[in-house]
Order: structure tokens, then C-alpha cells, then sequence
């Protein structure tokens, strides 16, 4: 059984859109708690 | 200097960005450490890191070189079920969230996973635990101590010793000066990193090549690669995922942290660097794929993803996919470094040669112990003994053997002694049977079942009746 290259793609897009958005969250949650004094 | 050499960097820019990136690391591990005061500060980073250090640590720990190196080599060798079980490698990640809030809760003053199974089965299954706990720590310090070597090697064709030289002694220096707040604080800007790299080349492999082209180049010249039934891909599959969750359940890396963060924290931080650390894999592995359409000689699986980052991206590619690997080597690297070294440190140290030494004591004596167990590295590293994915693997059936101790032993009053030690031993001894006799991707799965297997039923045929307030004096009740 193969996976047909509309799988592949789909499963790659959407891995590498995962990827780019975790940096975006990861800052918005390091401004969040350096504003309220708890990062450390 | 060889032939991967002609699709590298120059040795001059390898050297210009080991020297830009060893000094940065440095620099801001000693900055963050310029506060750490006592065996807390400099063990467990005050106990009080926030959701987006706890976050950003967990994920950096887990994208190690052998996700970003090793991905891309079992995408090559297994194909979509590589990458595939590569990610389930998260399922770890996500089960430890429930466990990292009841290891918070259940021990307040814990220092280490040692502590744990010490205070729950006692010394016999603490040691056993540790010898497995500390072999799995030396030999993935020692497989992310070659990958650096073979890193630099591949992409500027400085020589494998000097390169992970420089890179052990980098990690080693800021380790040892900053302990876990210069880790966690340097693994923040290392996650970014490794993020914004992986996205960039993953991006630019599906510019470049298209999904059109990799998928009827691989299905021309490697169709099983795109086989969604091979068979042994997909007892990989399994073997990784109880590989993850055996690694992240017993490790004091994960276990550090657990007592490090913030109440409330750790559930929150595992739970979402397990989500997106999943996809990672998939991106990092992907770029293996496009090898048949790139027409690419790849003289050794293990370098297939900086050698595909070279050839589609020449030399910006090149400096792209080192940075992105000095930071996922160093992210894993510095944290190796610093857990295992409090497993010796209060564990072996304390737990057996001197059991009155003192906090002050050992706080002193913490930054010691990180350099010689990096010198120790070191050594183990000088010959390039094997594969990154085969020096891993071997170690798979001795973690897989800790989950059902771990987990009974946190949820399970009936969980007694004799089995978690007879479970971990007979695990452990079982699984490497199957790795030596069956193959490498059904050790988890033997070890873990046979584990399991003891561990209920010893808990069925003789109950234990353990008091779950001892693990809550886990300082004052150390040896």
C-alpha cells in the first residue's frame, strides 16, 4: 500500500505549519510571564 | 577531510560559527548562572522556572541531533513509517505531563529520579535503577557527543575528534557554570532556533524539489520507502514510541525538571512540547525523501540530512543546518550533562561513598562532577564506534524496562519491590536477547511487555501497602 503523493503532501504541510507556529507560541508565553516576574 | 567534503562548507566558515555560537552559549550560560546559590539553584534552577522556559527546555531536550540527524537516516532507511515513528517518540512527552504534576506533588524537596525509586522500592531496585539510568545517560551523551563530531565532519570536513571536542567542552563549560538555569535558559533561544531551521529547510525542499518530483523519484527508485505496510518499519513504529515514553519516564532529565518548574507548570509545559515537538520528525525527516530526485550519493544514512540541506541550499544551507544541529546537540547535550551528573552527585556520591556530605558540600563539589563526567564522555567518543541510530536503539530495551516500575510505582499502592527490580532486570535481559537475536526494533517492545508482565503480577500475587507520605521527606530521608 503507497501513499499517494496528495497524503504525503498533506502530511508534510501540515507537520511544517505545527513547526512554525510553536516559535510564535514559545514567545508569546515567554513576553506573558516576563511580564508578570515569572519566567524564573 | 573526504568526499562529503565537496558538498560542504568551507573549514574556515565551520570555524568562524563553532566560535560564534561556543562563545554566545558560553557567554549567556555564565550571565544566567551569575545568581545560582546553593544545591537548588544550581540543580533544580530554584525550583520556580515558568511555562515558556519549562516549555521551550522540554522540546529543545527532546529535538536532539538524532532528531534532526537520525530522522532524516530512518526516513532514508524506513521511509514514511521512519519519520512516523520517529514522532511518536512525543507520546513521552504527553504521558509524562500527568506524571510530572504528581511527581511535583507526591515530592516537593525531590532532587532526582534516584530519590524516587530509592524511597518507593528501596536500595535493591534503586540500584539496578540507576546502573540502567546512568548506562542510558553515558550512552546518549556519548551518541550526542559522535553526532557532533560527525556534524562538523560532514558539513566543513574539519576532523570528527576536534569537532566534538569543541563542541563537548563547549557544553561542558556552561554547564558547569551556570548548571540547570544557564540549561534551561540557553535551551529557550535553542528551540527557537532549531524551529525557525527545520521550517526554513523543510520549506525550501518543497520549493525546490515539490512533492510531484520526491514522490515519483522515490516511487521509481525506492518504492518501499512510501510502502505503508513494511512490516518492519511498523514494529519501529511501536519499538520508538515505548522507547519515548521508557526514556522520559525513568531519566533524570525529565525528572529534574519535573522538580523544577513551577507549581503548576509541569503538567502545561509537557503537555504542549509534546504537541509540538510530534510534527518535528515528520520536517525533519521529509527532507530524506527527496534523495532519489536529487540523484544524491549518500556515502553513510547518518549524514543524509546535512548532506540533502547542502546540496539544495549549497552554502547557506550548509551554515543553516550546522547551526540548527550545534543548537539541538547542545540543547540535549548541556541537559545530559547536568541530570546525569546529579545522579551521580547525590546518588552515587552521597547515596554511597559519603552520605553525611552536606548541601554546601555538594553544591561545590556539583560543577566537578560535570566536568569529569564530560571528560568521560569524551573519551568514550574518540572512536566513532557505530551508527547514531544503532548506538541509540541498543539502549532501548534497558529504558523500556522502567516504564510499568515507574508508572506503578507512582499510581499503584500494591506496586512492590521484588517485582519492580525482578521487572527491570528481566526486561532489560529479555529485550537485548531480542535486539541481538530478532533486531533492533523489537527491543522496546519485548522489554516493556515483559516488564509489564512482572510488574502486575507481582502486584496482584503480593500487595505492597506503600505510604505515599515517605516520598514527601525525600531530603531528609536520603542515605
Amino acid at each position: 500500500m503507497i501513499i499517494s503523493v496528495t497524503a504525503l503532501s498533506w502530511l508534510v504541510s501540515i507537520a511544517t505549519a505545527m513547526t512554525a507556529l510553536a516559535p510564535i507560541v514559545l514567545i508569546i508565553f515567554w513576553i506573558r510571564d516576563w511580564l508578570k516576574g515569572r519566567l524564573w | 577531510m573526504n568526499s562529503i567534503h565537496s558538498a560542504a562548507l568551507d573549514p574556515d566558515i565551520g570555524w568562524l560559527i563553532l566560535a560564534i555560537f561556543s562563545v554566545m552559549w558560553i557567554v549567556l550560560g555564565a550571565y544566567l548562572g551569575r545568581r545560582v546559590e546553593g544545591l537548588e539553584g544550581y540543580m533544580l534552577a530554584g525550583r520556580k522556572v515558568g511555562l515558556a522556559l519549562g516549555t521551550a527546555t522540554a522540546m529543545a531536550t527532546w529535538v536532539t541531533s538524532n532528531t534532526t540527524m537520525a530522522a532524516p537516516q530512518l526516513a532514508l532507511q524506513m521511509g514514511v513509517w521512519g519519520m512516523l515513528g520517529y514522532s511518536l517518540g512525543s507520546v513521552g512527552l504527553l504521558l509524562f505531563a500527568p506524571l510530572a504534576r504528581l511527581i511535583h506533588g507526591l515530592m516537593p524537596s525531590g532532587f532526582t529520579s534516584g530519590d524516587f525509586v530509592r524511597l518507593r522500592y528501596g536500595k535493591a531496585a534503586w540500584r539496578v535503577f540507576l546502573a540502567i539510568s546512568l548506562f542510558y545517560g553515558f550512552g546518549w551523551l556519548v551518541s550526542m557527543g559522535m553526532a557532533g563530531g560527525v556534524l562538523v565532519n560532514a558539513l566543513t570536513g574539519i576532523d570528527y575528534r576536534i569537532g566534538m571536542t569543541v563542541i563537548l567542552a563547549v557544553c561542558v563549560l556552561y554547564t558547569m557554570l551556570g548548571g540547570l538555569r544557564a540549561v534551561i535558559g540557553t535551551d529557550f533561544i535553542q528551540t527557537l532556533i532549531i524551529l525557525f531551521g527545520v521550517v526554513i529547510l523543510a520549506w525550501l525542499a518543497i520549493v525546490d524539489v515539490g512533492f510531484e518530483r520526491m514522490h515519483a523519484a522515490v516511487l521509481q527508485k525506492r518504492p518501499e520507502l512510501l510502502n505503508l505496510l513494511m512490516p518492519a518499519a511498523i514494529m519501529f513504529l511501536f519499538n520508538n514510541l515505548l522507547f519515548g515514553v521508557g526514556e522520559i519516564f525513568h531519566s533524570n532529565v525529565w525528572w529534574s525538571r519535573a522538580f523544577a518548574f513551577r507549581k503548576g507548570v509541569g503538567f502545561k509545559a509537557y503537555l504542549i512540547a509534546g504537541i509540538f515537538w510530534m510534527p518535528i520528525p515528520i520536517v525533519a525527516g521529509f527532507v530524506a525523501l527527496t534523495v532519489p530526485a536529487l540523484n544524491l550519493n549518500v556515502p553513510a544514512a547518518d549524514m543524509v540530512g546535512p548532506l540533502v540541506a547542502a546540496k539544495l541550499l549549497g552554502t547557506s544551507g550548509a551554515i543553516l543546518v550546522f547551526i540548527l544541529v550545534f543548537a539541538a546537540l547542545a540543547s540535549s547535550l548541556d541537559s545530559l550533562l547536568a541530570a546525569t551528573s546529579d545522579l551521580i552527585l547525590t546518588d552515587i556520591y552521597k547515596g554511597h561513598i559519603k552520605p553525611h556530605a552536606t548541601e554546601e558540600e555538594l553544591a561545590r563539589k556539583a560543577r566537578w562532577v560535570v566536568l569529569g563526567l564530560g571528560a568521560l564522555a569524551w573519551i568514550l567518543c574518540l572512536p566513532r564506534i557505530t551508527t547514531l541510530a544503532e548506538l541509540l536503539y541498543f539502549t532501548v530495551a534497558f529504558v523500556a524496562s522502567t516504564i510499568w516500575p515507574i508508572a506503578a510505582g507512582l499510581y499503584l499502592r500494591r506496586a512492590n519491590a521484588t517485582g519492580a527490580t525482578l521487572a527491570m532486570v528481566a526486561g532489560t535481559g529479555i529485550g537485548l536477547a531480542g535486539y541481538f537475536l530478532i533486531g533492533f526494533y523489537v527491543a522496546a517492545l519485548i522489554s516493556a511487555a515483559v516488564s509489564m508482565f512482572i510488574v502486575l503480577i507481582s502486584s496482584w500475587l503480593r500487595p505492597a501497602n506503600f505510604d505515599w507520605a515517605i516520598l514527601a521527606n525525600s531530603r531528609e530521608a536520603h542515605p
